[in-house]
């Protein structure tokens, strides 16, 4: 269990590394961008590219294995005014009930990401699926975090996530 | 049996109030409306993945963020608080105008009232807790209410959601929030000096006049960000995007080079926090762009028109409910969620109505900054409340008067969109 727990701190630590890394390529990209274009003159079409496969790729996988529970936007002031049993009661409902939808409409999703295969970025010619292929990462960690949610409201091992008074990390409006 | 799509609605409400993401609950109540309907649930995956990979604008959103984040640990904000206390902190109640006119000069850097309130709001409430003056929720009072002026005066990362659901110029948009801004900006100084007289304020100690060149010297470098980026978007030389890559890097640049205050590891710390911010606010607009595809199956647009015209309101009566709509859910939710989930069902009423839509743009953005000073749910009260360790309820009694100056100016933007207006229509707005 030890082991397991270090070596899932260490997956989330390199998770960490991946998207600083992400964010970080697709300002370098900008920058280099806009020496090409309005510096040298050069009409560049990748960095377009690749910043948008950034976004997507920072927001999804970032949502998937980096976001901590008490990072994210919800809007909890009834969740904190139940009572613990109230509580866990909303946390199965709401565990199951998300885990349900994103597992029933997964398969489709399967489909339209392998689909896109057939297609391939303008520039730098990769296949969508590829692309694409970070929403079914996406989907299977909403699945596995919505459900271990439902368990610990069933089995009241601990409270998910109580937000802390002040949110560090935000959304930034 | 109920219709798909109020029980789409109802299971967002239900799961958002249960506990979770709200990016989440829509995508689920977006996912059910598609079962319920019979229709491939796939195309709202693929209206979220292409509408994210698609939408260049928005890349503006991580650079904002990291730009912010940059300033908020280099020492850059405490410059700017030595600039604006040289200024104005002479007068009775200085402090509250220093944070006034610091929270300006913030807003020309940042697009994030949250970033501001975390930043140079840290700084004020520190200093007026210190000169022993002013209450702790005074303090707080005065950061959470100006911090709202963040995302008026561009940049401003609202606005930018607000271009990407109602398809205006961010440009255009970003202009018309100057004007508003310092609106506010005056409104609220007028409070500070109100509540300066009536408690006796004290003023502070004065920074000698001939002080004031070599602190505009330091400070130099920060105040040419907002020439730097608005000079760049509006001479037409970069698009709002790249202006956000280079704001970032000149942060970055002053920091480092100018300032020696940022070090590889707390710039590593800024990208992440940065992604982190940018992954939670990223879910939420995925959540937006999967409602999207089901606002616009169902047409609740045109449904939602052709009630309210029944209504006979004219744009003016549209617009004072509006307003009194969106203060009231700004009480319960989140900026982000109103502009993303409840706008686009508004903007096409607007539209047809005749109203300006970067005048309508301006009206919800200051709308959603209320809202985030407007208990329970306001979150530069818990920020500021977190800063000062009081409780919300003292800071809440302190932010009223502030409360109605906002309300007075939101009132003076949607009755006078002339004002507004004027200066994109410098810029060749023709609206």
């Amino acid at each position: 269990m030890k082991s397991l727990i270090s070596s899932a701190t260490w997956l989330r630590a390199r998770a960490e590394n991946l998207v600083a890394l992400l964010l970080f390529s697709m300002f370098a990209s900008f920058l280099l961008q806009i020496l090409f274009r309005y510096l040298l003159g050069w009409s560049v079409g990748w960095t377009v590219e690749w910043v948008a496969i950034a976004w997507l790729w920072g927001i999804l996988f970032g949502f998937a294995f980096v976001v901590r529970e008490t990072d994210v936007i919800r809007m909890d002031i009834l969740y904190v005014a139940l009572s613990r049993r109230w509580q866990r009661i909303c946390d199965v409902v709401t565990g199951l009930l998300c885990a349900a939808i994103f597992i029933w409409t997964l398969p489709a999703s399967w489909d339209y990401v392998t689909f896109m295969g057939r297609e391939k970025t303008a520039f730098m010619r990769w296949p969508f699926d590829l692309v694409f292929s970070v929403y079914i990462a996406f989907a299977v960690s909403v699945i596995v975090r919505s459900l271990y949610t439902a368990w610990l409201g069933f089995t009241g091992a601990q409270p998910t996530h109580v937000t802390e008074a002040i949110p560090e990390i935000d959304d930034h409006v | 049996m109920f219709d798909p799509f109020v029980l789409a609605i109802i299971v967002i409400a239900v799961l958002s109030l249960g506990g979770l993401t709200v990016g989440l609950a829509v995508m689920c109540g977006s996912f059910l409306y598609m079962i319920l309907k019979g229709y491939d649930p796939s195309l709202a995956t693929e209206s979220m993945v292409q509408g994210l990979y698609n939408g260049y604008t928005l890349l503006a959103i991580p650079l904002f963020i990291l730009a912010a984040d940059i300033m908020n640990v280099g020492s850059l904000s405490d410059r700017l608080m030595r600039f604006a206390q040289a200024l104005v902190g002479r007068f009775r109640g200085g402090l509250g105008y220093v944070d006034i006119v610091a929270s300006i000069i913030f807003s020309g850097m940042s697009g994030s009232a949250v970033a501001d309130a975390v930043g140079m709001g840290r700084i004020t409430i520190n200093m007026m807790m210190k000169s022993g003056k002013y209450t702790a929720a005074y303090a707080g009072a005065i950061v959470a209410a100006t911090a709202t002026i963040g995302p008026i005066i561009p940049p401003s990362i609202p606005m930018v959601l607000y271009a990407l659901i109602s398809d205006t110029s961010i440009g255009y948009l970003f202009a018309a929030g100057v004007i508003p801004g310092f609106l506010m900006a005056l409104t609220m100084a007028v409070v500070n000096y109100v509540q300066a007289v009536r408690r006796d304020y004290p003023i502070d100690d004065t920074v000698p006049l001939r002080e004031i060149p070599k602190l505009t010297f330091e400070a130099l470098p920060a105040l040419m960000m907002p020439v730097i980026l608005l000079g760049g978007i509006y001479g037409g030389v970069m698009s709002p995007t790249e202006a956000a890559a280079v704001a970032a890097l000149y942060a970055l640049i002053v920091s480092v080079v100018v300032y020696r205050s940022v070090n590889l590891s707390q710039f590593y710390h800024a990208l992440l926090n940065s992604a982190r911010s940018t992954a939670a606010v990223g879910v939420l607009i995925a959540g937006a762009l999967t409602f999207d595809y089901v606002i616009a199956r169902e047409q609740v647009a045109v449904s939602l028109s052709v009630w309210v015209e029944g209504m006979g309101l004219g744009p003016m009566g549209f617009l004072v409910v509006v307003n009194l709509l969106l203060l009231g859910l700004g009480c319960i939710l989140d900026a982000g969620a109103i502009l993303l989930i409840v706008v686009p069902l508004l903007v096409p009423i607007a539209a047809a109505l005749g109203i300006d839509l970067v005048h309508f743009g301006v009206i919800v953005v200051v709308n959603a900054m209320i809202g985030l000073i407007t208990p329970p749910y306001g979150l530069l009260l818990f920020i500021v409340a977190n800063i000062t360790k009081e409780p919300v309820s003292r800071i809440v009694m302190e932010t009223i008067p502030f409360l109605i100056a906002l309300i007075v100016a939101l009132a003076i933007i949607t009755f006078w969109p002339d004002m507004v207006l004027w200066l994109p229509r410098q810029l060749d707005y023709q609206g």
